[in-house]
């Protein structure tokens, strides 16, 4: 269902929720700005919106989700500083984004076309202001592609890589105020994609207020004076600017922005305000702007005790640092504490997953790792279910490393294969391969003489992973194959993998467990060095350096791969999709555990329009983020558990 | 009577028994002619509170030699069908008759909505616990194959005296096992320490002058870091590839390496004192050689004062061991020791839910509250001439 | 005495010099740099990073630049008071730790006049009752403190202050007052978090406390000028208090200045289990990123501190205490 509806609206054109034009009349004023509209501060609400807004009409059509009133402050709790641009993440406002149904959908634009991957047509929403009231326009788009991303000083490496297609860079039209048109020679898939990421692609900056700090536009004096003033190294109007422009880490109270709350408080604090944005271009069907929610408000602890301070109930809406194991604490303080808690699904390929290295350098260990059957019998000799009962309470999925039931590219002989538990036919196949000589303590020798001791590499974060190589390294004991883990800094977990030394390292699975056709396969080839399996073949693909694949299917699977960027046809992608999951499911190229694993949300009684039960994760939900936070909505009169349950 | 020719003095040469002018007793005799040593122990034994410490740490030390055999279960032992088991009571005295230690069956029911087990006892099984039993196999000190245990579990049962954690091990078990690994780290710990303070403290204090000044401007450097940065960064710098072994012989010497400071400073500044001393001076006017008096004459005068420093230490060792575990550097699972039981505590869950997994902290404060009262009562007794 | 103060400031020089150096050096120890550990964070997020936007970040941050360059121009900038940029926060290192000096010095003084409030009885008790179960029982109390992992205690007490009393966990006040002005609420808020940190930190401070002032008075009461004083009918707490009392207390005179750097840094576990809005979990967040001007600088300072501290109370204690020789030469 979900992938005809994608293929459609990628095809299609711009993707119109907007249905119903926004009348002047049955626009209402927002309550906390009446006062400042009252004075004159602020325009009244009919020339803030753009023209035409975006009108949610999900509350009509959906079930469990209903019209709010506007108003209340909602408190979050974050580990760090830093973590306030989880606010971008979470109030997902996007050129373009995904939707309730997970179609990429025209969100602050007014609508786009696409031409084959190659050209796409943006048109904004005229009368679409900044949240500082000044136009958002052509003009922004303009002053990133010129001024910032072709400039040699403020990007000595180019344009962001998203930008960059098979080396070359596209060519821009700014067609007239509100449009904007980008061609390249060769499709760029990725390109919607990388707009509507968790973490955007911004082709876009508030040009009236970085101007001021670009030497093509400031008064040299002035610039020269605020580069001082800021201590900038090396005294460059350059670090000044970068500094400046962090849409994304969304510190700066003065740099305007277009999401629905805007940051009030300037670094460093514990204590984050952020208030509603009043030029805000999304509105519900009954003319209210959104969002509906006046104010939040980001606390900083520590993260550890994030999960105490929320079962006391001082979170309003919570996912971030709480874990399963926390589950039981956070239902004990459930009832004083005045919330709910619900529990979500991760969406990874695998909760914990091992990845044996492709690229280790030691010779002998290498041949071992390169064969199939010995990472097929390591995949058969992990007990998936004793670590789902013992750990997960029996409610996680079992099985391999790959996709989750809910995408539709799913094939449940992905997540079986080599995933029973079946100690015979691992000990058959690893006495096939010529291990059959075992030392006193049981553990088979290596052809050298060795004992088969691999020492897996660990990132060191968390119990839950140690726990369960605690059962893996007594399943494989059975077969012969002793495991030592080792926890270190991620640094140098990283830089030993980097360098080969690494023999096999423990890391989540698949990113993106909820893939749809469309969306990149980058994870399934070795196209990064961040890629455990095979960082060298990886590091080859984006730098050109080091050696690339030597072994046939993953030089299938990287052939693939660039086959997917040129394919222009829905059904030759998702063919594309289903050829590389099957190797990865022959080749067993990490060794996944369970996946589904619970995620906790705590959610205020109060609180509506959050979602009973979803998936959480980074993309393409941006966890809060595509379930649209500017709909949630505070009824202090009205609780919202249900009867006899939470 | 001779009459010396020069004086007018007598000097009579009766036969002259000393003793005869003052007697002493057997006791007083005891006391006289007793060394250093004994007085020092004398003194010692008035402080009850030493004493009984003293005896307390003796028999943890013993302890740690025979772990395997006092821990019901072997240390990797893990049971799947009884995670986050509260304590298990024993009891002696079943539907009012005496039948000696025992325990009942103990199960679990699965609460799915709040995914809580609640263990409850099964009233109608009586497992008596066995003695000087066969219970799970071990290697004795990593070299012989034995299975003896002190006390086990019972055929069919199970006993978690301290219930057991998120994997199914036994708490007790893993205390017993862990106090080998913290009571170690403190005492090699501190021997390092030790003589690393003397050598330099003694020569700094012996020389004085120049030497004196190095070694004082060392120490001050060393001190005025903050211990926490120090210590990661030496953390941090630890191989990746040591066995568990070494990496926590690499943590003793961290630890050691920052503490010998303190000694040193006290033995720098009572030997500055002493060496002023006419015995000092003797033995150098004897032709002996500095190693031989700071060894042989000046030391023994303080090593009571020194010994009661160390034995202070311990304590400080055994806790930074633990902060190191805190901090996610040091000592990390699979070892076991109580700064990585403590560690795993560490959390929300533990302290509101499965309170028992804070046990451990019992015997750290136990230990540590030994050491301080030993080492008390053996600074107090280190000058016996003072009293 | 002039001669010495002098010779001492000077030869502080030195030693400050080498400290820095060495506190740079441990700084770059762990492999990597901050870059790194900010991307391998991002990564275990699920966040993806750009290589060359981390390349640009690398320059402009000037990561690439060899060893000494940098801790050139970190210690020559810190001659002339500019401590560095902090990479985690974005602001420079004086806004980062100087926000937070206040409330650390606060907490330190309120928990240095808490162990004394308890030391000092119990010393004294102790001292004047030895071996008596009065004596044991009230040092075991005051030990108990030093024996407990800070860490395990701060986060029982923390879970029962909330079940109890209904303190909001952690940090040093409710969250909304973190901003605002100082008023009654606010005082009160902090009033109420303040007593865990400062009994957690306090209690572990008591026994040393205990111990060495039980031994100084130890040693003065058995000294004749007591017997004769007792044998010439001065009541016992005069007794005690007018002259032994005063000379043990020299070294907490002479203790003052060696407190100087805990009272910035302020125990740093605590804080960091605590959440408590001072520096030391900003150190220690520092050290583990390796944000190193914000780590470097503020080591910086604390040495700085430890330096002068023991000077100080070098001083302090030969002023106050003749019999100690200050250099010694062999005589001979």
């Amino acid at each position: 269902m979900k992938g005809t509806i994608l293929a459609l609206l990628l095809m299609a054109c711009a993707a119109d929720a907007a249905a119903v034009p926004a009348l002047q009349e049955e626009l209402q004023e927002t309550p906390l700005l009446s006062q400042q509209v009252a004075t004159g501060e602020l325009a009244p609400i009919a020339r803030r919106l753009p023209d035409p807004p975006y009108v949610d009409t999900l509350s009509t059509t959906q079930a469990d989700t209903e019209q709010g009133q506007q108003g209340g402050s909602i408190r979050l709790l974050m580990g760090k500083a830093k973590d306030v641009r989880q606010l971008v993440v979470y109030g997902y406002a996007r050129l373009i984004g995904f939707n309730d149904r997970m179609e990429l959908e025209a969100d602050i634009l007014e609508a786009f076309e696409v031409e084959g991957n190659r050209r796409f047509t943006f048109h904004l929403r005229p009368g679409h202001r900044w949240s500082d009231g000044v136009p958002f326009t052509s003009e922004d788009f303009r002053y990133f592609w010129e001024d910032v991303a072709l400039n040699t000083e403020l990007s000595p490496f180019g344009p962001p890589v998203a930008l960059v297609v098979d080396g070359r860079l596209p060519t821009v039209e700014i067609l007239d105020r509100y449009t904007v048109r980008y061609t390249w020679q060769n499709p760029n898939p990725e390109f919607l994609l990388a707009l509507a990421g968790p973490s955007p692609l911004y082709i876009y900056r508030p040009a009236h207020y970085l101007k001021q700090f670009h030497v093509r536009y400031a008064d040299p004096d002035q610039l020269a004076q605020r580069v001082e003033e800021a201590k900038i190294k090396k005294k460059q109007w350059t670090g000044l600017h970068q500094r400046q422009d962090h849409q994304y880490k969304f510190d700066n109270p003065d740099l305007p922005t277009l999401q629905p709350w805007i940051p009030v408080t300037p670094p460093p604090s514990e204590h984050f305000v952020f208030r509603r944005n009043p030029y805000y271009h999304r509105i519900d069907s009954a003319g209210r702007q959104l969002p509906y929610l006046d104010e939040i408000v980001i606390d900083i602890a520590s993260g550890k005790l994030i999960p105490a301070k929320t079962g006391a109930g001082e979170s309003d809406l919570q996912g971030r640092y709480l874990e399963m194991s926390n589950y039981t604490f956070l239902r004990e303080g459930a009832k004083r504490g005045n919330f709910d808690v619900r529990l979500w699904s991760s969406s990874r390929g695998a909760r914990v997953a091992l990845y044996p290295n492709l690229n280790a350098n030691d010779e002998t260990w290498q041949r071992l790792l390169r064969d199939v059957r010995f990472r097929r019998a390591l995949s058969l000799a992990t007990n998936r279910h004793e670590i789902n009962q013992v750990i997960y309470f029996g409610l996680a999925l079992e099985g391999a490393n790959t996709l989750i039931p809910a995408s539709p590219l799913y094939r449940p002989e992905y997540r079986d294969a080599w995933a029973r538990f079946d100690p015979e036919q691992a000990n058959r196949l690893l006495d096939e391969i010529g291990l059959q000589q075992r030392d006193a303590r049981g553990i088979r020798l290596l052809p050298d003489g060795r004992p088969a001791e691999i020492i897996v590499q660990s990132a060191g974060e968390s119990t839950e992973e140690t726990d369960v190589l605690e059962l893996i390294h007594d399943s494989w004991m059975e077969v012969g194959i002793k495991i030592y883990v080792k926890p270190t800094e991620r640094e140098i977990f990283r830089n030993r993998i980097f360098a080969g030394d690494a023999l096999m390292s423990v890391w989540f699975g698949l990113e993106n467990g909820l893939a749809t056709a469309d969306m990149t396969p980058a994870e399934l080839a070795p196209t990064s060095q961040q890629q455990l399996q095979w960082s060298e073949w990886g590091k080859h693909y984006e730098t050109g350096q080091g050696m690339p694949p030597d072994l046939p299917e993953a030089q299938r699977l990287l052939a693939l791969y660039r086959q997917w960027r040129h394919a222009d046809q829905i059904e030759e992608r998702r063919r594309i999709w289903h050829e590389m999951l099957q190797i990865h499911a022959d080749q067993v190229y990490s060794i996944g555990t369970v996946t589904e694993v619970k995620q906790p949300i705590v959610v205020n009684r109060h609180l509506h329009n959050v979602p009973e039960s979803a998936l959480w994760n980074w993309e393409p939900n941006a966890f809060f983020g595509r379930f649209r936070p500017d709909r949630f909505w505070l009824d202090p009169a009205r609780s919202n558990s249900v009867a006899g349950g939470q | 009577m001779k009459v010396n020719p020069v004086s007018e003095h007598f000097v009579s040469d009766k036969p002259f028994d000393p003793n005869s002018i003052e007697q002493i007793d057997p006791e007083q005799e005891r006391l006289y002619l007793a060394s250093q040593w004994r007085l020092m122990w004398w003194v010692f034994k008035r402080h009850r509170l030493a004493l009984f410490c003293g005896v307390l740490i003796l028999l943890m030390y013993l302890s740690i030699l025979i772990a395997e055999y006092l821990a019901p279960y072997a240390l990797k032992t893990r049971h799947t069908d009884y995670i986050y088991s509260p304590p298990q009571p024993v009891h002696l005295f079943h539907e009012g008759e005496f039948i000696g230690p025992f325990v009942y069956g103990w199960g679990y029911e699965l609460d799915m909505d709040k995914l809580l087990r609640n263990y409850s006892e099964q009233r109608d099984r009586v497992y008596p616990l066995s003695f000087f039993c066969h219970g799970d196999p071990y290697e004795f000190w990593g070299i012989r194959q034995a299975d003896l245990h002190l006390v086990c579990a019972p055929e069919g049962g199970v006993l978690f005296m301290l219930g057991t954690d998120r994997l199914g091990r036994d708490m007790l078990s893993r205390i017993i096992y862990g106090a080998r690994i913290s009571l170690t780290i403190g005492l090699l710990g501190i021997i390092v320490s030790f003589l690393l303070g003397i050598t330099l403290g003694g020569f700094a204090g012996y020389y004085g002058g120049w030497v004196d000044s190095t070694v004082q401007r060392i120490t001050e450097v060393i001190r005025s870091f903050p211990e926490l940065p120090l210590w990661m960064a030496l953390s941090a710098i630890l191989p990746v590839t040591w066995s568990p072994l070494w990496v926590f012989f690499g943590i003793t010497l961290i630890l050691a390496l920052l503490d010998w400071t303190g000694l040193a400073r006290a033995v720098r500044s009572k030997l500055l004192a002493l060496r002023e001393e006419d015995y000092c001076m003797a033995a150098e006017l004897m032709g002996a050689r500095p190693t031989r008096i700071i060894g042989r004459h000046l030391l023994p005068g303080i090593l009571s004062h020194l010994i009661a420093s160390a034995t202070l230490s311990i304590p400080a060792m055994i806790l930074g061991e633990t902060a190191l575990s805190f901090l996610g550097l040091g000592l990390r699972p699979p070892i076991t020791s109580w700064g990585v039981l403590l560690n795993e505590a560490q959390n929300i869950n533990v302290v509101a839910i499965y309170p028992w997994l804070m046990l451990p902290v019992i015997p750290v404060i136990v230990v540590i509250l030994a050491f301080n009262f030993f080492g008390d009562g053996l600074r107090d007794a280190a000058d016996p001439y003072k009293h | 005495m002039a001669y010495y103060i002098g010779r001492r400031l000077l030869l502080m020089i030195p030693t400050l010099i080498v400290i820095s150096f060495i506190i740079f050096v441990i700084i770059q120890l762990p492999p990597g740099d901050y870059l790194e550990s900010y991307v391998a964070e991002l990564e275990s997020q699920g966040e993806s990073v750009d290589p060359g936007q981390i390349a640009a970040l690398r320059s402009q941050y000037g990561l690439d630049e060899p060893f000494l360059v940098q801790y050139l121009t970190w210690s020559t900038g810190m001659l002339h008071g500019d401590f560095g940029y902090s990479f985690e926060y974005g602001l420079p290192v004086t806004e980062v730790v100087g926000d937070r000096l206040f409330l650390t010095v606060i907490i330190s003084l309120c928990t240095i006049l808490f162990t004394w409030l308890i030391a000092f009885p119990i010393g004294m008790y102790s001292a004047t009752h030895q071996y008596s179960w009065g004596d044991y029982g009230l040092t075991l109390l005051g030990f108990l403190g030093l024996a407990t992992p800070n860490f395990l205690l701060a986060l029982v007490m923390l879970y029962f202050a909330n079940v109890t009393f209904g303190i909001s966990i952690g940090g040093l006040m409710d969250p909304q007052y973190l901003d605002a002005d100082w008023s009654w609420d606010k005082l009160m808020s902090v009033l109420q978090h303040l007593w865990i940190p400062v009994i957690v930190i306090g209690t572990s401070g008591t026994a040393a406390m205990i111990r060495r002032l039980r031994a100084n008075l130890l040693d003065e009461l058995h000294k004749p000028y007591v017997v004769t004083g007792r044998a010439k009918g001065v009541p016992p707490f005069r007794l005690l208090v007018k002259y032994p009392l005063r000379v043990s207390l020299n070294f907490f005179i002479a203790d003052i200045g060696s407190m100087l750097p805990s009272i910035i840094s302020g125990a740093e576990i605590v804080a960091v289990v605590l959440s408590l809005p001072t520096t030391g979990p900003i150190l220690i967040a520092a050290l583990q990123s390796q944000d190193m001007y914000l780590a470097g600088s503020f080591l910086m300072f604390l040495a700085l501190l430890t330096v002068i501290g023991v000077l100080v109370s070098d001083i302090a204690l030969a002023l106050l205490d003749p019999r100690i020789r200050l250099e010694g030469v062999r005589t001979s």
